[in-house]
């Protein structure tokens, strides 16, 4: 599958960042960030969207597997 | 640094600081087990004595008929596996309904694999026991009857006083989860009718892990914890002092100052709604009067409240979802379910509930927020 790009700063993205955007943005999304950028996007730390990466890994949501 | 938010009143409150500078001496100093026969035992004995006062007194009940519990969930538990453990021979009947807590449900799904049966009453799309259902359902072998007296999820307040009438009109034991309730509304079991009562602490500003069950003087209890002497004889185990004094010290406060609360409350939760409508929000409300104040379940169609939750969390707020993601798919929650509320509207359903200490800049805060995430 072809890599997602932020759509923001064009930089390639991880399979977590791609996953996050779903989460948080619907899984039907056409915008995809960054972590960075996306923390900037939502105005929130950059370490709590790390943290909830973490968690929704923990809970097994599939969009992380 | 974000300001927190907390909007999620019906998950638990706030411990009240008058309620724990109260708990602290039995903690440090007065730290006896009450049941020993020694001088130093006479403190914690007295107020534990005197914390079942209070709060009998804050339900209109005698101060014999409250068992402390360790919360909601073992005094449901009690309650039902009670009915049934004193009749265990005769195969009981438990009536409950549709949309009751876990407690309550999984109580009965345990009694069901002792070889009981259970009736689960459905509520209307407010999320209203029918009456006349429940005269319909008893049966000869029905040992209790158990329907909260408000939801958790949606707030509707049940018609207990019609429902327990009719219960008692066939010689049953009828039992409300009332631990949404208490503290929030006016709770009297002598007006109310009920047998049996659950209650649960840290819903109206009282330390965890401690509740109480109010059983009617005369209807027939049977001991759930099996041990020592306490709770006369009904439920083993040291009594937990200092919540026990916390919990009448925060009902008793709850129940002085109910009015102005309420009023404080149902200022903010209109304030919620017309800004929702102001800034052209659609949603649903679900649930109907008369209703808890302050907790506002609201469906979003077409939206998905876990991702609501997610994003009102990153932004310093704190509220609760009828839809939680079991890995793979969402999870409608049962109580949603019941209302036969389309999937589409279930998956969009987020849940506020203000409390006391909520201000309208936190209700201002809140519906901007909810704004901004519906509108991504
Ligand atoms: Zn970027």
């Amino acid at each position: 599958m072809k890599k997602k790009l932020c759509c923001e700063c064009g930089k390639a993205l991880i399979k977590d960042e791609a996953a996050l955007c779903k989460k948080l943005l619907g899984t039907d999304t056409d915008e995809f960030y960054c972590i960075d950028c996306f923390a900037e996007y939502l105005e929130c730390d950059k370490v709590d969207l790390e943290i909830k990466i973490q968690e929704f890994k923990e809970q097994g949501c599939i969009l992380f597997l | 640094m974000k300001r927190h938010i907390y909007a999620d009143n019906a998950a638990t409150t706030k411990l009240d600081a008058e309620a724990f500078a109260a708990m602290k001496i039995w903690l440090l100093d007065e730290y006896a087990n009450a049941s020993q026969q020694y001088s130093f035992a006479r403190k914690p004995r007295a107020a534990i004595k005197q914390a079942r006062e209070i709060i009998a007194e804050c339900i209109n009940a005698e101060p014999q008929e409250i068992f402390f519990t360790s919360g909601g969930t073992e005094s449901d538990n009690w309650a039902i596996k009670s009915a049934v453990l004193a009749n265990l021979n005769e195969r009981p009947h438990i009536i409950t309904s549709a949309i009751e807590h876990k407690a309550i449900l999984n109580s009965c799904a345990a009694m069901q694999n002792l070889g009981c049966t259970v009736t689960k009453l459905p509520v209307d799309a407010r999320g209203v026991v029918s009456p006349d259902d429940l005269a319909s359902s008893i049966l000869p072998q029905t040992k209790i009857i158990s329907v909260m007296t408000a939801n958790n999820e949606i707030g509707t307040i049940q018609p207990v006083k019609k429902l327990c009438e009719i219960a008692h009109e066939h010689g049953k034991i009828f039992h409300t989860d009332a631990v949404q309730a208490v503290g929030h509304i006016p709770i009297d079991v002598k007006n109310l009718g009920v047998d049996m009562l659950s209650a649960s602490a840290h819903k109206f500003n009282a330390p965890k892990g401690v509740g109480f069950l109010y059983v009617r003087a005369g209807v027939k209890l049977f001991p759930y914890l099996d041990g020592g002497a306490q709770e006369y004889g009904m439920r083993a185990g040291t009594e937990n002092v200092a919540a026990i004094v916390g919990m009448a010290v925060a009902l008793k406060k709850n129940i002085s100052a109910l009015e102005t609360n309420q009023k404080h409350i149902i200022g903010l939760e209109k304030l919620f709604i017309r800004e929702l409508e102001e800034n052209n929000i659609p949603h649903v409300r679900n649930g109907a009067e008369p209703t808890l104040p302050g907790l506002i379940s609201l469906s979003f169609d077409g939206k998905d409240g876990e991702k609501i939750l997610h994003r009102m969390d990153l932004m310093g707020i704190s509220i609760s979802t009828g839809s939680a993601c079991d890995g793979n798919k969402n999870q409608i929650s049962h109580v949603l379910k019941a209302l036969n509320l389309s999937e589409s509207l279930a998956k969009g359903t987020i849940r506020i509930s203000l409390g006391k200490n909520n201000t309208l800049e936190d209700v201002r805060a809140i519906v901007t927020a909810l704004k901004k995430v519906l509108g991504d």
